[in-house]
Order: structure tokens, then C-alpha cells, then sequence
């Protein structure tokens, strides 16, 4: 026998019932997380090959970046100081959004500017005023493209991260359920199926001992019903009558005494 | 101010300064030439490059430099070359010499002083950008930085000692230090500085003065082109613009009036037409040769005519700018070389 893996529970009808809905909780539940896996994988496939295109184009647009930067520094001088010294407040910020996937929350992050809304230029934006100062702007216009694809790089690895996570531990459920769960409460029923098997068997074969015995005693008093009219009939030979004389009555036995006392 | 009268012509100049621009001369022999560059460009890593210098006129200024080398590293080291060339010379010259050299120090000595007027405005640490400032721009009263805490305090004591004082007393107000834009600030003292410079050029009379006058004037042409195409698109009005124009030069005063009220590149080249050596730069230009290399270009030119005449401060003024275009030269070179991007390694302007 498999090491009986099941759950202790007092094998009644009701409990087969109730393991029984069990088990269809159990496989429906199983399908669902099945669902929900296979649909995570896909996204999760997906979202690999978008990392390795994202990755390949952020080298690129990088190296453009140092060289537009190096171009511009050609051009212009050393500007990096002025730059440092004249920052403020940062001019591209980043915002946390929330995407829901099969009901996984998945952060990502998007590009937020609020330069024009509040009046608030760009500072920096005369940088270059008399020489370079083209260069500097193409420099900034690569370095901003660096920057989005960095954010998207990086939405798109947070999610790879959640995603992995997710998946782990929806896998391990569905293992648990197909591999733990079911095997359980099917043993369960099939104990208690077995129990009630055996009970019903038992009170089968009662029945039937039971039924035996009653025909036995049956048969055993026939028997001796036929015994007895055989005796009889060995005693009373004439008497054809079938009298049952055996037993007189006190009735008759005073009879008899009246003919002694009076005669 | 110092100079007032002219420098000696043919018979009077030497005496003077005769050994400087001999000096000098010798230094422009240095200048890498072609074939160097053409060794620098076949280089492929900075160690090479390094070598290659070794063997020009730069000797080992590379020598003592920890192993992975850097471009900014050889930059400051072309650098801080030609400021020992040129201190050297400044420390032994006499009047009028001297002051001439010191006018070409005072368009660094602006960068210096708008480095630390932006410094002070977002209360940083002011004697932490002294290391920051061009060498050629120190100015004696740096030493007093560590007092200043306000910009207010940064005009009056500091800046008003410095050469650059006229300049920023007949500009700038001490209120519009804070609200004007560091960038506007800085045209507008290189405008003044430039104007005075061209003024004096003209008291010292001369070859120097047809030698500078031309250098001058096309500075002046090309910022005034410059800030034009740069300031489209910003918040800079036309008026502002015009503001920072120089007062003299070949596009003074109908082409200057004429750019103030552009509002695209394309009206620009129009206006450029019209005058023969612009309307040559810009049909020059590409895709791969911009505006900026083109106008550098023309400058080479005009710097490597100052060395056919003798008995003038040109050569000491062109020396310092070709010097500089070749460390521009070598920094790309050597930042080609490092971004692995040596399709674009020709983009320099080869001098001599």
C-alpha cells in the first residue's frame, strides 16, 4: 500500500461528500492556476526578447550619447562646469504606474517632464549661446533618448523580476494541488470508499449468517415435527384418527374418577 | 589704461620684443602637423597615442600618468603646456607687450568669473571652483573667494579688483547678477571685453593692428551668427539678442540689424550672401562638416596668416588659438579613438 497519505477523517457517507466536493475544488482550482501560469509565461517570454532588443538599442543610443557629448565639447569648450554649477532642480523625472497582468501588479515607470506646465524653463537651455551652441543641443536631445530607453529598460526588467517571482510561485501551487493535494483527498475518498465497501460487506455477510440461522432453525424444527408424527404414528397403529389424545384434559380425568366412585 | 602708444615698427621692435616673438616662433614650430596626425589617427588605443606625442615636440608630458589613461587626462596635460609656454613669456614681457597678452587672458578670466558668479548664486562652495577655473584666467584677487558668501559680497570685493572690472561696472548691475541669465551675463562681457580689445589692438597701431583687427572682426561676426542661431527657440527676445552683438566687425551695423529680426536659419544664410568670405563658409558646410567647424576652419586661416608678417603681437594671440584648436584636435582624436567610433576620427582641422 502507498503510505497512506490521506487525511484522518472518520470515513461516513458525508464525508465522502464531502471530499468529494473537495476534489473538484481541487482540480478546478488547478486548471485556473494552470491558466494563469501558462498566461504569465507567455507575457514573461515576451517581455525577455523585448529586454534583449531594449538592451542592444540602449548600447547604441549610449555610444551616440558619449560621442555627441564629445562632439559637443569639440565645439563648445569645457562646459561641464558651468552645466554642474547652474542645475537646480532636476528637469526629466520619472513616475511610478501600476499595470495589472492576470492579476499580477507589474510597476513601470514612465517619463515625466514638467518643464512647460509651470512656466518653469530650462535654465540651461542658452548653453552654447555663442559657440557650440548646436552641438550642445544635439548632445541633449541624444542624452534624453539615452534616458527613455533606460526607463523603459528598466520597466521592462522590474517587470521581468515581479514576473519571475510570480510565476515561481504559481507553479509551485499548481505543483502542490497536482502533486499533494489531489493525491491526498483521493486517497481519503478512496479509503472511506474502501471503509463503506468494507461495512457494507460485513453487514452483508451478517445478513446472510443471520439468514442461515433462521433457515437452520427452520430446517431443525421441521425435523422434529416430522420426528414426533413418525413416534406416533409407532404407538397408535389402529387409530387411524389422527387424535391428539396425548394430553387429556382434568375435565376427562374427573370423568373417570366418577366411574370408580359410583359404581 | 597702460599702452596708449603704439609698439615700434621695423627698426624699433626687437628691441623689445624681439626675443619673445622669437620665442614663439619657435613654439609654432612645434605644432603637430600633418604627418603626426596622420600617425595620431592610426593609433588604437590611448598608449599609442601617448608614444606617438612622445616623439613630437610634447615629449613626455605623459610620462608620470597612472596606466589607464584617460582623454580628460590629456587634455589637462596639453593644457597645462601651453600655460607654462605662456606664462612663460608674460612673466618676462614688457609694456605694451604685456598688456596685450593680458587681454588675451581676460575672455578665460570671464569664463572664470561666470563659473564663480554661478557658483555663488547656488551657494556652493566658491574655493571648490577655483580648481575648476581655466588657468589662464586667474586673477589675483581668487585668494579672497573663501570670504564670499552672496553675490552681492562676490561684486564688491572680488570682482571689482579683478581687470575685468570695467567691463561688468559699465554692463551689469549688481541687482541683475541674480536675475539675468548666467549665459546672457557672459555674451554680454565678452562683447564689451571684445570691443575693448579691438580698440586697443587699433591704438597699438601696426602689423598688429592689421593682423588683429581681422581676427577680431571675424569673432565678432562669427558670435553674433552664432548667438542668432542659437537663440531661436528660446527664451531669448529679439531685443536681448541684439544686445549682445559687437560693435564693430563686417557684419556692423547693417548685418547685425538684419539678424536681429531673423527668426530661421534659412533667413540667416540669406543675410550671409551678401558678404563673400560668410556666404563661402556656409555653402562649406555639410552633413558632416557643421557651421562651427567650418567657422573654426576659417579661423586656422586667419591664425596661420599672423605668422607671415614680422614686427607684430599677432603671432603671440594666434599662437595661443592654434594651440588650442590642436588640443581640440588631439582630444578628439584620442576620444575617437576610445568610443571605438574612428569613422569619425577625421572630423578635426589639421593646421599646418
Amino acid at each position: 500500500m502507498s503510505g497512506k497519505n490521506r487525511i484522518p477523517i472518520f470515513p461516513t457517507r458525508m464525508a465522502l461528500t464531502t471530499m468529494k466536493s473537495k476534489l473538484k475544488g481541487a482540480v478546478t482550482g488547478h486548471s485556473l492556476l494552470k491558466k494563469k501560469s501558462d498566461a504569465l509565461t507567455i507575457r514573461f517570454r515576451a517581455i525577455l526578447s523585448k529586454i534583449l532588443q531594449n538592451k542592444q538599442l540602449m548600447g547604441a543610443t549610449m555610444r551616440e550619447a558619449s560621442f555627441s557629448l564629445a562632439a559637443a565639447k569639440y565645439a563648445a569648450g569645457e562646459i561641464a562646469h558651468t552645466v554642474y554649477e547652474n542645475t537646480t532642480t532636476a528637469t526629466m523625472r520619472c513616475r511610478l504606474a501600476n499595470e495589472n497582468v492576470a492579476g499580477v501588479h507589474l510597476p513601470t515607470f514612465e517619463r515625466n517632464e514638467r518643464i512647460k506646465d509651470e512656466g518653469a524653463s530650462n535654465p540651461q537651455e542658452l548653453t552654447g549661446l555663442a559657440k557650440g551652441g548646436q552641438q550642445i543641443n544635439k548632445s541633449r536631445e541624444q542624452y534624453v533618448k539615452a534616458i527613455e530607453s533606460l526607463i523603459e529598460l528598466a520597466s521592462l526588467q522590474t517587470a521581468f523580476i515581479t514576473l519571475d517571482e510570480v510565476i515561481r510561485t504559481t507553479n509551485r501551487r499548481v505543483n502542490a494541488i497536482e502533486y499533494v493535494v489531489k493525491p491526498r483527498i483521493e486517497n481519503t475518498i478512496s479509503y472511506i470508499i474502501a471503509e463503506l465497501d468494507e461495512g457494507d460487506r460485513e453487514e452483508f455477510y451478517r445478513l446472510k449468517k443471520v439468514q442461515g440461522k433462521k433457515k437452520r432453525d427452520l430446517a431443525a424444527k421441521e425435523a422434529e415435527k416430522a420426528q414426533k408424527k413418525e413416534l406416533e404414528g409407532v404407538l397408535n397403529p389402529g387409530s387411524s384418527r389422527h387424535q391428539p389424545a396425548q394430553q387429556r384434559t382434568i375435565l376427562e380425568e374427573g370423568e373417570e374418577d366418577n366411574l370408580v366412585l359410583f359404581s | 589704461m597702460f599702452g596708449t602708444r603704439g609698439h615700434g615698427g621695423i627698426f624699433t621692435f626687437n628691441r623689445n620684443d624681439g626675443y619673445f616673438e622669437a620665442l614663439v616662433r619657435g613654439y609654432r614650430a612645434g605644432i603637430l602637423t600633418q604627418a603626426d596626425y596622420a600617425n595620431l589617427i592610426q593609433c588604437d588605443a590611448l598608449e599609442d597615442m601617448k608614444l606617438h606625442l612622445a616623439q613630437t615636440d610634447y615629449g613626455d608630458f605623459l610620462a608620470n600618468e597612472p596606466s589607464p589613461l584617460h582623454t580628460t587626462t590629456i587634455a589637462e596635460k596639453c593644457l597645462e603646456r601651453l600655460v607654462n609656454e605662456f606664462v612663460h613669456i608674460r612673466n618676462q614681457a614688457v609694456e605694451p607687450l604685456a598688456t596685450f597678452l593680458d587681454y588675451i587672458t581676460y575672455g578665460y578670466m570671464i569664463d572664470n568669473v561666470v563659473l564663480l558668479i554661478t557658483g555663488t548664486l547656488h551657494d556652493r562652495d566658491v574655493t571648490e571652483l577655483i580648481e575648476k577655473c581655466h588657468p589662464l584666467g586667474f586673477f589675483k584677487s581668487m585668494a579672497t573667494l573663501s570670504a564670499v558668501h552672496s553675490v552681492a559680497e562676490l561684486y564688491n570685493t572680488v570682482l571689482i579688483d579683478t581687470p575685468l572690472a570695467p567691463y561688468i561696472q559699465n554692463c551689469l548691475l549688481e541687482e541683475e547678477l541674480d536675475e539675468m541669465n548666467i549665459e546672457v551675463i557672459r555674451n554680454t562681457l565678452y562683447k564689451a571685453y571684445l570691443e575693448d580689445f579691438y580698440n586697443y589692438c587699433k591704438e597699438l597701431g601696426g602689423e598688429t593692428e592689421m593682423i588683429m583687427s581681422d581676427i577680431l572682426q571675424f569673432e565678432a561676426d562669427r558670435r553674433a551668427i552664432n548667438i542668432t542661431i542659437n537663440s531661436f527657440g528660446t527664451e531669448l527676445t529679439k531685443d536681448d539678442r541684439e544686445l549682445l552683438y559687437p560693435n564693430f566687425g563686417v557684419l556692423y551695423p547693417e548685418g547685425t540689424s538684419k539678424l536681429a529680426k531673423t527668426d530661421d536659419i534659412d533667413q540667416v544664410k540669406e543675410i550671409l550672401n551678401a558678404y563673400v568670405a560668410y556666404r563661402d563658409i556656409i555653402s562649406d558646410t555639410s552633413a558632416e562638416k557643421s557651421l562651427e567647424d567650418a567657422f573654426f576652419e576659417y579661423e586656422v586661416k586667419l591664425n596661420k596668416m599672423a605668422f607671415q608678417t614680422q614686427f607684430g603681437y599677432g603671432v603671440f594671440y594666434s599662437y595661443i588659438k592654434l594651440r588650442e584648436q590642436e588640443i581640440r584636435n588631439i582630444v578628439w582624436i584620442a576620444e575617437c579613438i576610445s568610443q571605438q567610433m574612428k569613422s569619425k576620427v577625421n572630423q578635426f582641422i589639421p593646421i599646418f
